[in-house]
């Protein structure tokens, strides 16, 4: 026999350990992070890929990075193949010389040896507070030109042959608002790598190359059969679904997204064509980033098992016309395209609802808002951002969870207390909203909504959000969800409407209050189909008023009966 | 003068683990029944038992120790108390919100776990705190009022009080939960400072939510354990272990009923932390694998290393990894336990292409498919019975019968047939992937926190612990195993080596470069007269261990250092700096010149001087010896071989070679061909590895 026989008992063995290492990266990264994005947004990933830069494992992380791996280390080893060495650290981050995504993920690789031979590399992206541009946060909605967006990491190295390289370190800290937070978190990337590298070796001594390249060929194909079987388990066919971005700025024009999934037995074909070109702002979406918001959505159609390594991929094709927002070109701006991600996720799942009416929700929030407040305070600069999310809508069997994260990147919210103590800011309000869910037999989640005070002596604020001219649809009759606001001094007379986009920053004043309303989940089935119980339920929890009961689903209230009685059991 | 006992108990899901020991340290043990719903018969009539083995009365008991999982399972069977919960106004939702990061990728169907007040239940008071404790909005009372009524007529069993940034000032809450106790009389009410004295809102609120919850079950259950104790003629008072380790009175633990959520566990980790240090091994990783679930942790330099951070009533409970969401975030410190869904009844199956072994467990009832109750699907004991593991009368002394037939007819439909493998392979496949799902735990506990497992020695126990453990250790490149004397009721036993403790924790925001000192031991003060106020006893009767949650400036994970004043006197600040930076290094992969170092909080720990020493051997009187020879299977290279099967007294002679197994009367030991066993003190088996023995 040339090949030994695979047991696969011993390959879910193998799979653990490889899962084992991608997490203890993601462990590590998570428990060192400086700062608040990093650590308390989660918005990181880690990965082990093989010598040929193709994923082995990915850290239980943030998806839409995990699918951007491939291109990412395609270009490293085109690049560098011949000249790695054992101590080298790689960087990067720009999206047109190095298949980065946007500016503040930075990408941190080891190349990783055995036996002076060329074994993995360890992979890290997090997103940085700050890399420079037109912004604090270099996340700028309004910037036409990647120039404007910070600094342009090519692949360099942070570290050669295991001796600092001075002069890119002193860049970076030079490029940035936050030098020790933007270093601190490198720090965190690259103790990530050296724990990958000291398991990848105890791997490499325990198995040997022959049967780590053996196993590792196997969770391939094991990994592309599966995504075969879960394709081919869906009707063949067109499947068609349009969605769009608000737009930009004051007068917003839509933008939009056209999605044309084709099922053909075990192959599916994503193909974007109709949707809209360039757009003059950061919503640009460069290639690798379109591909791996589209393998995370197809990945939720597969079982929890399917391990994540690059074998998934293979069966899905990804099509995106040259002038289209979905597919950046130099020198577009980019800084922004984790909405643009959401919105392709939310589109796909449009489509692929068609086919998988039980396994897919109506439309959620659509991914976290974006929120960032920087200025000074006594004399201190600061750069406070956060993510604010999220709600899913109704599904086949039950109504849309409130507080959660959107499939594409798992976020966490930054406590209360904490934000109080360390920024000159208040929260005022963090809440579900009232007669914010879309009416179906099951309901979208209520929208959330966050309130800041601003204490600081002077603050620019910035917002990317969506969903205001198109709320979150629902599904097969259900009703969308109301829709998201910015509202600048709520209940005053100054009170004023922001765009859901602000392509410039705001200036605030020290008592000014931002009000972010996010939208509330689509609904599922049509309304008339709600179980009257279900009704007194949100009624008696104070989602739904009386008023809204009677409008969205004709329920007429009984004077002598309290709701209260009606539910307790 | 008559002997006085010491009698403990530990209630699982199955059994009830019971140990007396009498004033000399012999001991002996018994398993009886867990009588559910009334927990307390069972415990009752197990004491009795045991006193009527050893021939002595009730009255001869001095002291009764305690483990159960009542609020585990009120968490779990959504039983606990109705439970109404205030909060500051505009932050109604925070419990509900929690920290919206998802524990699983990929799923669009997801669901939180319930929480465990209802939104109807959520009231909101109209008052404000600054992160200083400075009182923006005083209590509006005509809010107060209202809510007040709402209570009236919802009627809650228990009310929570918890306002934003109480820890700073904990005044608003203070004067409420006053308010409510002279209207509410018989309600459990409860304040989110007096649980927790530190920032972040959910985890703080979460916390005493789960108080809240479990509150009520938890007095009637230790009301009627103690009267139940108390018409058997046992009057001592009832002690409880609590998830940090130590032993507190029931009557304290009544009100602050979450610190005992995890008392099984810890209590099986103190007693190895215990029975190591007679034994001399003070860095040991436990394994307690039971039906359902295994656990680890880690015993360094004789201490159980402990963690804030932890999440109950999810699929399993432990530490919170990357975020967490899986269930209820409890942080109070907690002997640091990793739990994986991996028992004897976890179940083996074949979907999608891919083989899992768990979470899924099928428990003891219906159990494995060998129990021949019902349950027709394989699981990870069915395997070990496949292998040859465990003879038809290896469990419980042969009391529960194995049907070996059965374990191989549902290892052969649900995977020889789609895997065209032959029983024995695959039973061999179930056995490896769940013990590489138990690798990962170990590893959580060791490689995850910059531990290298080769240096410490693997210490097993639970029902399943001990056929596991050998092989774990290989795969890990552990050289020395232990398993102690009455591996199946472990926990029990740790109870009766625990000392009375009582562990908390109060913020304080410092950086090392501007230290104030008097603050700093003023605030230590403060913290040990609560600890010794809730222990009842004198601060300078107690023992103190404390240390200081530092970290690098602008980071959000501390690491615990200890602190002694002395040695500061010594080394000054610069040696608590250096303290700090080599544990940074050695958990995180590296360290930071120059950078700013700060205090975040402080943690002490008031124990009782040292209970009753481990002074003897329990009785062996219960070792049965065995003489047989069963075919088992140690995987390809070593294909199915004759090996003897013995109980411990046969070890007594010296060291024998593997292949063997060791049966005791609740626990069976593998030691497969690659190892050795031999007996140690306290009538523990020590196993070695070949050193050529590693993972492959």
């Amino acid at each position: 026999m040339d090949e030994p026989a695979i047991d696969p008992f011993q390959v879910e063995v193998f799979k653990c350990r490889l899962d084992s290492i991608a997490n203890q990266m993601a462990i590590t990264t998570l428990r060192t992070a400086y700062s608040a994005i990093l650590r308390d947004s989660i918005d990181f990933s880690t990965a082990v890929t093989d010598a040929n830069g193709l994923t082995l494992a990915q850290g239980v992380t943030c998806p839409v990075h995990l699918g951007s791996f491939p291109a990412a280390m395609n270009r490293l080893i085109e690049m560098f193949g011949a000249q790695l060495h054992e101590g080298d650290v790689f960087a990067f981050n720009d999206p047109y010389v190095a298949a980065g995504q946007h500016l503040p993920d930075i990408y941190v690789v080891k190349p990783i040896f055995w036996k002076a031979n060329l074994i993995a590399f360890g992979i890290t992206v997090g997103h940085h507070s700050d890399v420079g541009g037109i912004v604090p946060g270099s996340n700028s909605i309004g910037s036409i030109e990647i120039f404007q967006e910070g600094l342009r990491l090519p692949i360099v190295k942070l570290i050669d042959a295991g001796r600092p390289v001075d002069a890119i370190w002193e860049i970076l800290r030079l490029n940035v608002r936050t030098p020790d937070e933007v270093v601190g978190d490198l720090h965190a990337q690259i103790g990530a790598c050296n724990i990958c590298e000291r398991e990848m070796v105890l791997l490499y001594e325990a198995y040997g190359a022959d049967m780590v390249r053996l196993y590792s060929d196997y969770l391939q194909r094991q990994g592309e059969e599966i995504a075969r079987a879960s394709i081919a388990g869906l009707p063949d066919g067109i499947y068609r679904f349009e969605d769009h971005i608000d737009g930009l700025g004051e007068r917003p024009e839509p933008i939009t997204l056209h999605v044309a999934v084709t099922i053909d037995g075990d192959r599916a074909t994503v193909d974007w064509t109709g949707s809209s070109p360039t757009v003059a702002g950061g919503l640009n979406s460069p290639k690798a980033y379109t591909h791996a918001c589209c393998y995370a959505a197809f990945r939720c159609l597969m079982p929890p098992n399917t391990p994540n390594c690059h074998g998934f991929t293979r069966p899905i094709t990804v099509v995106v016309p040259e002038d289209c927002f979905l597919n950046a070109r130099f020198p577009a701006a980019c800084g922004v395209k984790g909405l643009t991600g959401y919105r392709m996720i939310d589109c796909l799942f449009g489509a692929l609802a068609q086919a998988l009416p039980q396994q897919l929700t109506a439309d959620g929030a659509g991914g976290a808002t974006l929120c960032t407040i920087s200025g000074s305070h006594e004399g201190r600069r600061f750069v406070f951002s956060e993510t604010v999310a999220g709600n899913y809508g109704g599904s086949a069997q039950h109504d849309g969870e409130e507080g959660v994260a959107h499939i594409g990147a798992n976020h966490t919210n930054i406590p209360i207390e904490l934000i109080e103590q360390r920024y000159p800011l208040r929260i005022t309000q963090y809440g579900l909203g009232v007669d914010t869910a879309g009416a179906g037999r099951y309901r979208g989640g209520a929208a959330l909504f966050r309130e800041y005070e601003i204490l600081a002596d002077s603050a620019l604020l910035q917002v990317r959000s969506d969903k205001r001219d198109f709320p979150p649809h629902g599904l097969f009759g259900g009703r969308e969800g109301s829709a998201s606001w910015n509202i600048l001094n709520p209940g005053t007379p100054d009170e004023r409407i922001l765009p859901a986009l602000m392509t410039e920053p705001m200036i605030l004043r020290k008592g000014d209050v931002f009000r972010h309303v996010m939208s509330g989940g689509g609904g599922y089935g049509p309304p008339e189909l709600r179980a009257e119980e279900d009704i007194l339920t949100d009624i008696h929890n104070g989602l739904l008023s009386v008023d809204a009961a009677g409008k969205q689903y004709g329920w007429r209230d009984a004077p002598t009966a309290a709701p209260a009685r009606l539910i307790e059991t | 003068m008559n002997k006085t006992y010491r009698v403990a108990s530990d209630i699982g899901g199955t059994f009830t683990d019971l140990i007396l020991c009498d004033s000399e340290g012999k001991i002996s043990q018994i398993k009886v029944p867990s009588t559910s719903p009334n927990y307390s018969e069972g415990v009752v009539s197990g004491t009795l038992a045991l006193l009527e083995r050893v021939r002595a009365e009730p009255s001869q008991i001095e002291d009764v120790l305690h483990a159960c999982t009542v609020g585990t399972n009120a968490i779990l069977s959504k039983e606990g108390a109705r439970t109404a919960l205030l909060m500051t106004k505009g932050f109604r939702d925070i419990l509900y919100l929690r920290r919206i990061r998802v524990p699983r990728l990929y799923e669009p169907l997801y669901r939180k776990p319930e929480p465990l007040v209802p939104r109807h239940l959520s009231f909101e008071i109209d008052e404000r705190m600054d992160a200083y404790g400075n009182v923006l909005r005083p209590i509006e009372e005509e809010s107060l009022e209202r809510v007040i009524d709402e209570l009236r007529h919802a009627e809650p069993e228990a009310i929570v009080v918890s306002f934003l940034h109480s820890y700073a000032n904990p005044s608003h809450e203070q004067y409420v939960v006053k308010r409510l106790r002279r209207i509410f009389i018989d309600t459990f009410i409860c304040a989110s400072h007096d649980i927790l004295m530190e920032a972040g809102e959910y985890e703080r609120t979460s916390t005493a939510v789960i108080n809240g919850y479990i509150g009520p079950p938890v007095r009637r259950y230790l009301d009627s354990l103690i009267r139940s104790l108390s018409s058997a003629g046992i009057h001592q008072p009832l002690r409880l272990m609590q998830s940090s380790g130590g032993i507190m009175d029931a009557d304290a633990i009544v009100q602050r009923p979450v610190q005992i959520v995890e008392s099984g566990p810890a209590a099986g980790v103190i007693g190895a932390a215990a029975l190591g240090h007679a034994l001399g091994e003070n860095n040991l990783i436990t394994f307690d694998m039971g039906g359902t679930t295994a656990k680890a942790s880690l015993i360094e330099h004789g201490h159980a290393l402990m963690t804030d951070e932890y999440e109950v009533g999810g699929p399993v409970s432990g530490s919170a990894i990357l975020g967490g969401g899986n269930g209820y975030a409890l942080r109070l410190p907690s002997v640091d336990i990793s739990e994986v869904g991996a028992g004897g009844g976890s179940v083996a199956s074949f979907r999608h292409g891919t083989i899992s072994v768990g979470p899924e467990s099928v428990g003891s009832d219906p159990g494995p498919a060998c129990y021949g109750k019902g349950n027709r699907r394989p699981t990870v004991t069915d395997a070990s019975v496949v292998l040859g593991y465990l003879g038809a009368d290896s469990l419980a002394g042969g009391a529960l019968p194995i049907d070996a037939a059965r374990s191989v007819r549902a290892i052969e439909e649900h995977l020889c047939q789609p895997l065209s493998c032959d029983a024995t392979s695959a039973a061999f496949g179930i056995h490896a992937v769940v013990n590489a799902n138990m690798v990962q735990v170990i590893k959580t506990v060791t490689t995850y926190r910059g531990r290298d497992p080769r240096n410490f020695t693997l210490f097993g126990f639970g029902g399943n612990g001990g056929i596991h453990a050998v092989e774990l250790a290989r795969m890990l490149r552990i050289r020395r195993v232990l398993i102690p004397y009455g591996a199946g009721t472990f926990s029990a036993f740790g109870l009766l080596t625990a000392r009375e403790a009582l562990v908390l924790t109060q913020a304080l925001l410092m950086s090392t470069g501007q230290m104030d000192f008097e603050r700093l031991s003023q605030a230590f003060a403060a913290l040990e007269d609560r600890i010794a106020s809730s222990l009842q006893k004198a601060p300078r009767s107690l023992q103190w261990e404390r240390a200081l949650a530092m970290r690098y400036r602008g980071q959000a994970f501390e690491i615990d250092v200890p602190y002694r004043q002395e040695e500061l006197a010594e080394g000054g600040i610069a040696h608590l700096e250096a303290k700090f930076a080599d544990e940074h290094e050695r958990t995180r992969g590296h360290r930071i010149q120059d950078a700013m170092i700060e205090i975040v909080r402080l943690k002490a720990r008031g124990s009782v001087m040292s209970t009753t020493p481990l002074n003897q051997a329990p009785s062996s009187a219960d070792l049965r010896k065995k003489k047989a020879n069963r075919n088992i299977y140690f995987g390809p290279s070593y294909g199915f071989m004759s090996v003897p099967i013995i109980g411990r007294p046969e070890l007594v002679g010296g060291r024998r070679e593997g292949p063997l197994i060791i049966e005791d009367y609740d626990a069976t030991i593998v030691v497969p061909p690659y190892a050795r066993a031999g007996l140690g003190s306290f009538d523990s088996v020590v196993v070695e590895l070949d050193e050529g023995a590693t993972y492959g």
